[in-house]
Order: C-alpha cells, then sequence, then structure tokens
C-alpha cells in the first residue's frame, strides 16, 4: 500500500458533485455515520469479536459510509470491508477515496486484487488482525477460512450474523428519514407507471418507465427490476417478477410494485390497479379482502410480536399465506427477517425494525391483488411509512 | 446485421460450428448442464451447490429481474446439480424464469439459505437428492447453511465452474453478441442525449429507457459516465498512484469539454454486454489533435493485440503486444487489465494483464470460443486519456468481433 501526503479531495467527493440534503446519491452525514460505527463497535463488544470481516455491499455501506458502484446480483463472500476492535479503525477495499468518507483515511485503503497472495498481503497490513482471536465473517466460502488463518493465525472464525443484526435492525430516527426518502422515490415511479397505465401498454413499457424516472429523479439503481405484474382474468393467477411484452388488456388487475435506494436506503410501495375505468365487484371484492388482512398483520407489527404472530394475522382474516414472504426487514436494502409459509415464524420483531410488509391474494377468474407498505415497529404501534393512497382497486392514489 | 469483422483467416467458426444469428437456447442449456457433469467428474465432486446470481444463471438457464445486491442475497435462487442427472435443480422466487424444458420435480420453490430455517429445509433436500456425506462444490456457503451441511464435504466450485465457462459455445457467443447489440444501440440515443448541462443521471434515465425497450432482460450495473481530469495529480487519490477508475455516477452535471469514460453493461439469456467509450461533451463535440493522437495511440494498441490474437497465442503474448505498441508503456489500469472475458459475469477468465502476473498470462493459452473485451487505456497527463472497449471471440483460426460500435466523436485516421 502507498500513501501520498496530498489533501484528500473534499469529502472524497467529485468538487462538482452536488450533495446537497436531499441528493439521493450522496454521502450521507457524518452524525448518521458515527451513529451507525457506535452500533457496530457495541455489537462487536457484545458478541466479543475482534474483527468483523464484512463481504456485503449494504454492509460496507453500513460501516464504513462509502459510496460503492452499484451491480446487480449476488456475488460470492470476499473481504471487503474489515472492521477491528482494537485500533478503533475500518479498513475497505478500495482503489481511490472517491466516495470514501474522510473518517476512512488512505491508509485504511487496500486496493483491488486478482491475485490471492496479493489481497493476503493487503489484508496482513492491517493493524490488529494478525492478534484476533474471535473473527466475526458475514458469510463464507469454501477456503475462506485458510484465508483468515493465513493472516490471524489465532483466530477463530465464527458467524458475524448476529452482531451485524443487532447493529442494523434498530433504525434511529435519521435512518427512518432516509427510508421515507426512498420510499418518496418509489412513489415517483409509482405514479409514472400509473400515468403511463393504458390498454395496450407491456410490462416491459412499465418496467422502463419505472427505471426512467427513478433515475430522472437522481436514484438509478432499483431494488428489483420485478415491479410489474398484468395478472390474467381467466386461469391460474401466479405473481410473476419478470416482465413480459404481452399487451395488457383494459379490465386487467395490474401490479405496481416499486422501490428505491436514498443513500443505500430501501424505500417501496406496492399497490394494483384495474387498466381502464371499468371496476367490477368482484375485484372490488379482493381488494378488500387483500386490505383487511394486510391491515391485521400491519396492526401485529409491534415490538415483541413473532414471525407466527404475523402469519396467522393474515390467516386469520381469510386469505392462505402467500408464496412469497409476507414480511422483510428493510434497511440499507433487505435485511433479515424473513417471514412468511415455512420462514421466520419463531423471529422476535425488534423495536425500530422497519418491515416491507407485502399482501397477496389472488382468485381465478378475477385476478390478483398486492399491496406491499413499509411499517416501522415502534413502542407506540406500528408505523406505516408510505403514504401513498390504498384506495379501491381502481381508484389509485 | 453488419458483416462481421473478423481477423486471422477469416473464418467464423468456433470448433467448426457458425456462430448463429440466435442461439438456440435449449441446445445451449443442454451443452452447459454437460460441461458441467464432465467438470464434476475431472474434479470428483458428487454435487455442485451454486448461490450466487451468474453461477445460477449459468448452471440453470434461469431467468430471474435485476435485483439490488442484498436482494439477490437474502431472496436467491439457488443451483444444485446432481452427478449424473439429467438436468439441475433450481430453488427459485422466480419459478416463471425457468426453462421450458425443465422437468417438474428439479423446479423447487426458493430456500431462504442465509437463515437458519431456510437452510434447514436446503439440507434436507440435498439428503434427499445427492445423499448425505456427498461431496459438494460451492461458490458460497452463509454460516446457517454451513451449520445445516454439516454432514457434508464442501469444497471449493471454482475450478470446475472456471474450467466450464471458460471457452463459450457458438450458442453463448450468439447471446453475447445480442446483448452487445442492445447496449450499442440505447448508447447510440444516448449519445444523441449529450449536451452541457445534463446529469450523469439523465444519461443514466434515457439508457435503462432504450435498454429495456429494446429488450434488454436485466441491467447488470449502474451506468458509469466518469468525467476523467486532465491529470492523475487531480485525483482522486489512489492506493496504487494510477487512475481512480471506475466511480459511481451522481447527479453532476456535465460541462462542455468535459471527457466522459463511459462504461455501462446488460443482460441476454443471462449473458453480459460490456460497452466502454471515451466521449466529449460539446453541442458540437470535435477531438483535438492531442486528443485525436490519443486515440491513434488506441487504435494502434487495438491493432496490435489483435494480429496476435488465434488459437495457441498466450495471454503473455497480447500484453507484450499491447506494451510494444505503445512504446514500452502498459497501456491499461494498474488495478485492472488488458482484456477479460464476459459470459454470465461481466468480468470472468481468461483475465489478461492482472497482478496474477506475467506466468500466469504466459500458461494462458488462447482457444476458441474464448472471448477478450479488450479495454487498453491511453494514458496523455495533461489532456486527459482515451479508453474503449471492443469485445472479440477467438474463433478456430483467427478473432471475430463481437461489438460493432462507431468511436464518435473520434475518428479512425
Amino acid at each position: 500500500m502507498t500513501t501520498t501526503h496530498r489533501a484528500r479531495s473534499e469529502h472524497g467527493l467529485d468538487h462538482r458533485a452536488e450533495g446537497g440534503p436531499g441528493d439521493p446519491t450522496s454521502l450521507d452525514d457524518e452524525a448518521l455515520r458515527a451513529d451507525r460505527r457506535d452500533r457496530l463497535f457495541t455489537a462487536m463488544a457484545t458478541h466479543d469479536l475482534d474483527v468483523l470481516v464484512l463481504g456485503r455491499p449494504a454492509e460496507v455501506t453500513f460501516a464504513s459510509g462509502a459510496r460503492q458502484l452499484w451491480t446487480a446480483g449476488s456475488r460470492p463472500f470476499g473481504p471487503a470491508c474489515v472492521v477491528v476492535a482494537s485500533t478503533g479503525r475500518t479498513h475497505l477495499l478500495a482503489v481511490s477515496d472517491h466516495g470514501v468518507p474522510p473518517e476512512v483515511a488512505h491508509d485504511d485503503l487496500f486496493g483491488l486484487s486478482w491475485n490471492p497472495v496479493n489481497l493476503v498481503a493487503s489484508l496482513a497490513a492491517i493493524g490488529g488482525l494478525a492478534a484476533a482471536r474471535r473473527v466475526g465473517t458475514t458469510s463464507s466460502s469454501p477456503g475462506f477460512s485458510r484465508l483468515v488463518a493465513a493472516v490471524a493465525p489465532d483466530a477463530e472464525v465464527v458467524d458475524g450474523g448476529p452482531a451485524l443484526e443487532q447493529a442494523r435492525s434498530p433504525k434511529s430516527p435519521e435512518e427512518v428519514a432516509r427510508i421515507v426518502a426512498a420510499t418518496a422515490i418509489a412513489e415517483a415511479g409509482l405514479t409514472a407507471m400509473v400515468d403511463a397505465l393504458v390498454p395496450g401498454v407491456t410490462e416491459r413499457q412499465l418496467l422502463a418507465t419505472y427505471l426512467e424516472r427513478i433515475a430522472a429523479v437522481g436514484a438509478p439503481t432499483p431494488p428489483t427490476e420485478g415491479v410489474v405484474c398484468a395478472t390474467p382474468r381467466t386461469g391460474p393467477v401466479d405473481r410473476r417478477s419478470i416482465a413480459t411484452d404481452a399487451p395488457i388488456e383494459a379490465g386487467q388487475l395490474v401490479v405496481l410494485d416499486p422501490g428505491g435506494f436514498h443513500r443505500g436506503y430501501e424505500g417501496g410501495v406496492g399497490r394494483t390497479l384495474v387498466v381502464g375505468d371499468e371496476v367490477t365487484a368482484a375485484q372490488r371484492d379482493l381488494a378488500r379482502r387483500s386490505r383487511e388482512s394486510l391491515d391485521a398483520v400491519i396492526a401485529t407489527c409491534r415490538p415483541g410480536a413473532t414471525g407466527a404472530d404475523l402469519c396467522a394475522a393474515w390467516t386469520a382474516a381469510g386469505a392462505p399465506l402467500p408464496p412469497a414472504p409476507l414480511a422483510v426487514g428493510v434497511g440499507l436494502g433487505v435485511e433479515p427477517p424473513v417471514i412468511g409459509a415455512g420462514i421466520g415464524h419463531r423471529h422476535v420483531l425488534a423495536p425500530r425494525t422497519v418491515l416491507a410488509v407485502t399482501g397477496w391474494v389472488a382468485t381465478e377468474g378475477v385476478g390478483g391483488y398486492l399491496e406491499r407498505d413499509l411499517v416501522l415497529v415502534d413502542e407506540t404501534g406500528p408505523q406505516v411509512l408510505s403514504t401513498y393512497g390504498r384506495g379501491p382497486a381502481g381508484e389509485g392514489p | 446485421m453488419p458483416e462481421t469483422r473478423t481477423g486471422g483467416q477469416v473464418t467464423t467458426t468456433v470448433n467448426g460450428s457458425t456462430v448463429p444469428a440466435v442461439a438456440d437456447r435449449p441446445g445451449m442449456r443442454r451443452e452447459r448442464h454437460q460441461r458441467l457433469q464432465d467438470q464434476m467428474a475431472d474434479h470428483g465432486l458428487d454435487g455442485l451447490l451454486l448461490l450466487g446470481t451468474s453461477a445460477v444463471a449459468y448452471a440453470t438457464g434461469a431467468a430471474a429481474p435485476g435485483c439490488d445486491s442484498a436482494r439477490a442475497a437474502l431472496l436467491r435462487s439457488v443451483a444444485l446439480v446432481v452427478a449424473g442427472a439429467e438436468a439441475p435443480h433450481l430453488f427459485t422466487p422466480y419459478p416463471e424464469g425457468s426453462p421450458p424444458e425443465l422437468p417438474a420435480a428439479h423446479l423447487h420453490a426458493a430456500v431462504v439459505v442465509d437463515l437458519d430455517d431456510g437452510a434447514a429445509v436446503l439440507a434436507e433436500a440435498l439428503r434427499g437428492l445427492v445423499g448425505s456425506g456427498a461431496r459438494i462444490g460451492c461458490d458460497e456457503v452463509p454460516h446457517p447453511l454451513v451449520r445445516a451441511l454439516g454432514e457434508f464435504e464442501l469444497v471449493s466450485a471454482s475450478g470446475a465452474l472456471a474450467a466450464a465457462k471458460l471457452c463459450k459455445t457458438p450458442d453463448e457467443l450468439a447471446c453475447i453478441r445480442a446483448a452487445q447489440h442492445i447496449n450499442e444501440q440505447a448508447m447510440v440515443d444516448v449519445l444523441a442525449f449529450l449536451r452541457p448541462g445534463v446529469r450523469q443521471t439523465d444519461l443514466t434515465a434515457r439508457f435503462l429507457r432504450r435498454v429495456f425497450e429494446l429488450g434488454a432482460e436485466t441491467n447488470g450495473i449502474d451506468p458509469i459516465w466518469q468525467v476523467m481530469p486532465l491529470t492523475k495529480a487531480e485525483g482522486p487519490w489512489t492506493v496504487h498512484g494510477d487512475l481512480a477508475f471506475p466511480t459511481p455516477s451522481s447527479t453532476q452535471v456535465l460541462e462542455e469539454g468535459d471527457v466522459i469514460w463511459v462504461d455501462t453493461g446488460i443482460h441476454v439469456g443471462g449473458y453480459a454486454s460490456d460497452f466502454g467509450r471515451t466521449w466529449i461533451v460539446g453541442d458540437d463535440p470535435r477531438p483535438s489533435a492531442r486528443q485525436q493522437d490519443q486515440f491513434a495511440r488506441w487504435r494502434a494498441v487495438m491493432d496490435a493485440v489483435l494480429a496476435c490474437c488465434r488459437p495457441g497465442a498466450t495471454a503473455g503474448e497480447l500484453t507484450r503486444a499491447a506494451v510494444d505498441a505503445d512504446g514500452g508503456r502498459r497501456p491499461w489500469i494498474e488495478h485492472f487489465y488488458l482484456a477479460h472475458s464476459v459470459g454470465t459475469d461481466s468480468a470472468e477468465m481468461p483475465l489478461v494483464g492482472t497482478d496474477l502476473g506475467d506466468a500466469f498470462d504466459d500458461a494462458m493459452v488462447l482457444a476458441p470460443g474464448m472471448v477478450l473485451v479488450l479495454e487498453p487505456v491511453i494514458w496523455d497527463d495533461g489532456a486527459a486519456g482515451y479508453r474503449s472497449e471492443d469485445i472479440y471471440a477467438v474463433t478456430d483460426d483467427g478473432w471475430m468481433a463481437l461489438s460493432d460500435h462507431p468511436y464518435d466523436p473520434f475518428v479512425a485516421a
């Protein structure tokens, strides 16, 4: 690793980047970064971790505050960020200081290597790692423990997931504000799709409209490209996430389920509309059933409730559990818990977590109806963070 | 389709077969499955358990919406290839993306393997499909899966997977060419929209709309429109003193005369495109004589590398040709490479000119079906530099281009 004495660019960002308080792509505030760091070191102490090795971009954002290049999909685990308790420092895989906050110093950066020998040399230079006894990692791969043994010979490799979950799950008011801002981006995308929803339009065209809009408001990366599903009026009804080129016909129920990111925090909102002006009684009934079930689940989103409680609230209202999860944690992207059919029933909701709660009901001959709202699990009761109207099918916002 | 540019002997066959205009996707999936079976036999594996998005796409051919990395991990698709089985197994939240020929018994509900209860479900499935104690190649093993698969022998999948992916079949090359064609068409529209005052994210908005209208299946990367400094000293600061590239886009406003390095990529049939060009921001952008000279140097490097590109040549010959063509300078970025391949990953083997070193490059022998995205960089301190990427496949006796895009506003001499 080499260092220079040249002054770093201000906040590690290009001088011409806007970076104002409302900019969804700028680095986050110093106070929020410091709060996250404090929570992470506290959680490491709770779980007796000397070092935490992080690999996924959201984890790296949480620990370092750095803005990384967004790529779609999940990659195998590798060390992208190393947090050392004894020194209080956060070391980051980054070639440059662009998008790296000032508290992560030039000496804390290590470069990209394709050669494992060079990677080991970079990691070995990290102060405090060699003496570590317990190294937490957030995932693993065959051979990863050998890599750790090469740089921390006396260390036991343990699951760092619980420590990270402790740090990440409870959201500060500032983090909730980011999620609300991200939800506003999702709502902008939803509005664009609603405006484009006319007979003959395709799912692909609606997806293109959504992606264009979120980019135009300065936040081009989607949580998922699976945002549109036109449900059939005849035959079996499945929730699909891959857009087709089939023209959507008047009278179809169409699921619009967009998301957005604000400084790494995810927001989202899901609604279902009828194409055209005519809404049938059966479609209104489907919407009513969906809403009643979803409201029952949201009312259950209180600290101490279990995943089983949420599932029971859904089924008590009469509809079967959907195949996709009923609730998923949201913060810097999605995070545990995952609650639904066969998963997460023993999970106990912690205060200040945010859940994306999704209701889905389907009836052959009518179509499918989805609503998704983001809910803050608060001591004072569940708070719905999305503001987009939940009007009857076809009435829109 | 324009005439395909080729080099060496003028043939476009790969192991005797022509690259088709449209890929035979079921045939392509069969061929990949057989390659994985062969590699599993060579590596002594009873199964391959794959969690990474690109590895699942390769092993199963299943489509899935592009997702943020956190969602793509927690709510992932999982592939299981069992030695001797007729088809892979797919566990997915997106059953609509499974290949039509996949037997119903091989399509399974999604498993959340990053959490303990989901990992237990997958472990139970593995006991039934592969048998307890089996030797399984894995790309990633989250801790819950480590706990759930204690009775299995878990080893790295990378050797088997990389060997299967190294040389593309003609159908795979057709997918890469199709993805690149959509990417290139969209960039024609984006370039027409480029002018002083637009933001980087405005270009992204135009790009994303166009690629999906044109038939992209997923977008792979937040598009890069990086404004290059005139000198390296202007920064950003880097660990090695070379250029910072790529840096993520923002709402940064582009100004007259800015030199921007553009890099985008989408997927078709699971296969990545890779588009790289140097653009100049202006109402009527014209490269200066100095900028035009940078382009001429870049072209000379490309020509020198392509002149060596044939089966039997080594990657080391390519790097030496590039260095010689640029007067002894190493015309690529310190932390990257002269060339990489694309497949279901946006960068995969062969990697040419990395920190794996000269011995690695000299041992990498080009073979028909290998793909090379050549991305030399000409840096001209004081006047920024020139970088573009073009995609080539190694054919039976030379090379053929999989990309086909002008260099506007630069013109060949």
